[in-house]
């Protein structure tokens, strides 16, 4: 807790320090949700604010079969996600693990590929001096603070695309990088610092855990769709949750703060704003904070989740297990996502990156022909899909982007050390403020339970 | 599964190379050890049972690269994934 805080609630305990009684938590995605029930357990009155009708914010769940769900969003953990598992534990949820059994289709130059294993038939040697480049900067940063890695101004200051053009000479790696950029963080090359690249890799596990399936950060899904995590957390808070209610202005006073929005305004002691960084700087803040969430550089995560549902995983059935890799769009990969439930066969898309924006501009009808024919041309033996759903994130206008917002050049430097510092009684959550996980649902579990710790130690 | 470590026979002779018998072996394992971080490394160590995976292997044959002077492909990998395997097709590609 900052020692210059001077605006600490002023209802007095037994011990007679201040305490905190109540909480405006805005936005009721996976970090607010968790911050809102540790908040109750601490004997806290909240209320949690949210502009969708619907809770979950990234995290979304399609009904593609009966019982049957997709993740339309976020919905990938592993076995170091600790803070997810343990509140999926608690919540009386189960993993799902995502088996990849069978060959991979590419189509990443002249000639279609099939290839067993996720290899891709490109020179191993340029991409294994791409990994090895980018394993030495994920290894140079400060986790913990990347703004205080070594010769952080210069890695802020260049873009990712820039240092690509640099030390990626051979095509190979030309061409996979931003494929893999895009995988890893949604996002494009040019959007993003080199600063921000090497922590996003190394808070994630570096390269290797982010970009593994078994025993990685893609190890297992959330059974019966990651929109649980958050529909579960929210029953138990009940009627403290208000959906339709959007925040415009968050301002506070020696007495408290007062949260405007509709239906409201509320009043209480401190205010957890669990907003994207994009969205929390659309609030206006009395008094503002020094520095804003975001900066004229900080760009939306670029991902456009494509659901294909077709009758059944027909690709299993010619030794195929759905992974796909593919330079040109709108579908740059595709994985099994089958509901464990089984019923159907889903095949999802991740249109990422520049493409992500491509896409998201085509009209509907446009957007269907291009991914089902891209389907049925990496995996020849689909019929027509039963059902097609697009879950456009970067246009979400409660999300502003996905998997989370890119940092781009002066970012860290600006931003970094006041990620997490509270402004007053304004304290920040989302997974875009914890540098562990950051970008990943473990990285809003995480900054939930900073948030409670925050709150409950003024 | 019994390796041979000594170098092939009649092996072209290479400035470049390492000297002696067994340096190619100790000097993959090294790499291993370095890409895998773990001391467990020997010289019939499988590289995939060691956690290795796809990704981690491209840096092997990018260190082997730049160590060695010799491109191997990924299929030259999954043939031999152990220090022993990897040192012999160093030589056999020289």
């Amino acid at each position: 807790m900052s020692g210059t805080d001077h605006l600490a609630g002023d209802h007095p305990d037994r011990s007679g320090a201040p305490r905190t009684t109540s909480a405006v938590v805005v936005g009721a995605g996976l970090a607010g949700l968790t911050a809102a029930a540790g908040l109750t357990a601490h004997g806290v009155e909240v209320t949690v604010l949210e502009a969708r009708d619907r809770v979950g914010g990234r995290m979304h769940g399609l009904q593609v079969a009966p019982g049957g769900w997709v993740d339309a969003g976020a919905a990938y953990l592993g076995e170091r996600h600790t803070g997810l598992l343990a509140l999926m534990a608690d919540l009386g949820l189960k993993t799902t693990p995502t088996t990849m059994l069978g060959a991979s289709r590419f189509a990443l130059g002249a000639e279609d590929a099939t290839r067993d294993g996720r290899f891709p038939p490109l020179n191993a040697v340029a991409l294994g001096d791409m990994f090895e480049l980018l394993d030495e900067l994920t290894a140079s940063v400060r986790p913990d603070a990347p703004w205080l890695t070594p010769d952080a101004v210069r890695l802020d200051t260049t873009t990712a695309a820039a240092w690509a053009d640099r030390h990626l000479t051979h095509p190979d790696a030309r061409l996979f990088f931003p494929l893999f950029l895009g995988e890893m963080m949604a996002a494009d090359p040019a959007d993003v610092s080199v600063l921000h690249m090497a922590f996003y890799l190394r808070s994630g596990g570096g390269i290797r855990y982010l970009n593994a399936f078994e025993g990685g950060a893609q190890q297992d899904r959330v059974a019966g769709g990651a929109h649980l995590v958050c529909e579960r957390l929210a029953e138990r808070l009940g009627p403290r949750v208000r959906l339709g209610a959007q925040v415009t202005a968050v301002h506070q006073d020696e007495g408290g703060v007062t949260v405007h929005a509709t239906g409201g305004p509320y009043r209480a002691d401190v205010a957890v704003i669990a907003v994207p960084p994009l969205l929390a700087d659309a609030v206006e803040f009395r008094p503002a904070p020094p520095v804003g969430r975001a900066g004229e550089r900080t760009a939306r995560g670029c991902a456009v989740k494509v659901n294909l549902v077709y009758p059944a995983p027909l690709w299993r059935e010619h030794g195929l297990s759905g992974w796909s890799v593919n330079a040109e769009g709108p579908l740059l990969s595709t994985v099994d996502d089958s509901p464990a439930e089984g019923g159907v066969g889903v095949l999802t898309g991740f249109v990422t990156g520049s493409e992500a924006h491509r896409f998201a501009a085509l009209d509907p009808v446009r957007r269907r022909s291009a991914a089902v024919a891209q389907a049925a041309r990496l995996f020849p033996m689909l019929p027509e899909p039963i059902g097609f759903h697009v879950t456009d994130w970067v246009n979400e206008p409660y999300s502003r982007g996905c998997y989370a917002a890119l940092f781009g050049p002066g970012d860290w430097l600006r931003n970094g050390p006041s990620l997490t510092a509270p402004h007053g009684r304004v304290h920040w959550a989302g997974t875009e403020t914890s540098t562990e996980f950051f970008g990943l649902m473990e990285g809003a579990v995480r900054s939930g339970h900073r948030v409670v710790a925050e709150i409950t130690a003024r | 599964m019994s390796v041979d470590t000594t170098d092939a026979a009649g092996a072209p002779a290479d400035p470049g190379a390492p000297a002696g018998t067994g340096n190619g072996t100790d000097g993959v394992a090294a790499i291993f050890r370095r890409v895998l971080e773990t001391s467990d490394v020997t010289a019939d160590s499988d590289f995939f049972q060691l956690g290795g995976d796809s990704l981690i292997a491209t840096r092997v044959l990018s260190a082997i690269a730049r160590h060695h002077g010799v491109e191997l492909s990924f299929e030259d990998f999954l043939l031999a994934p152990t220090p022993a395997g990897l040192a012999r097709a160093i030589e056999a590609a020289r």
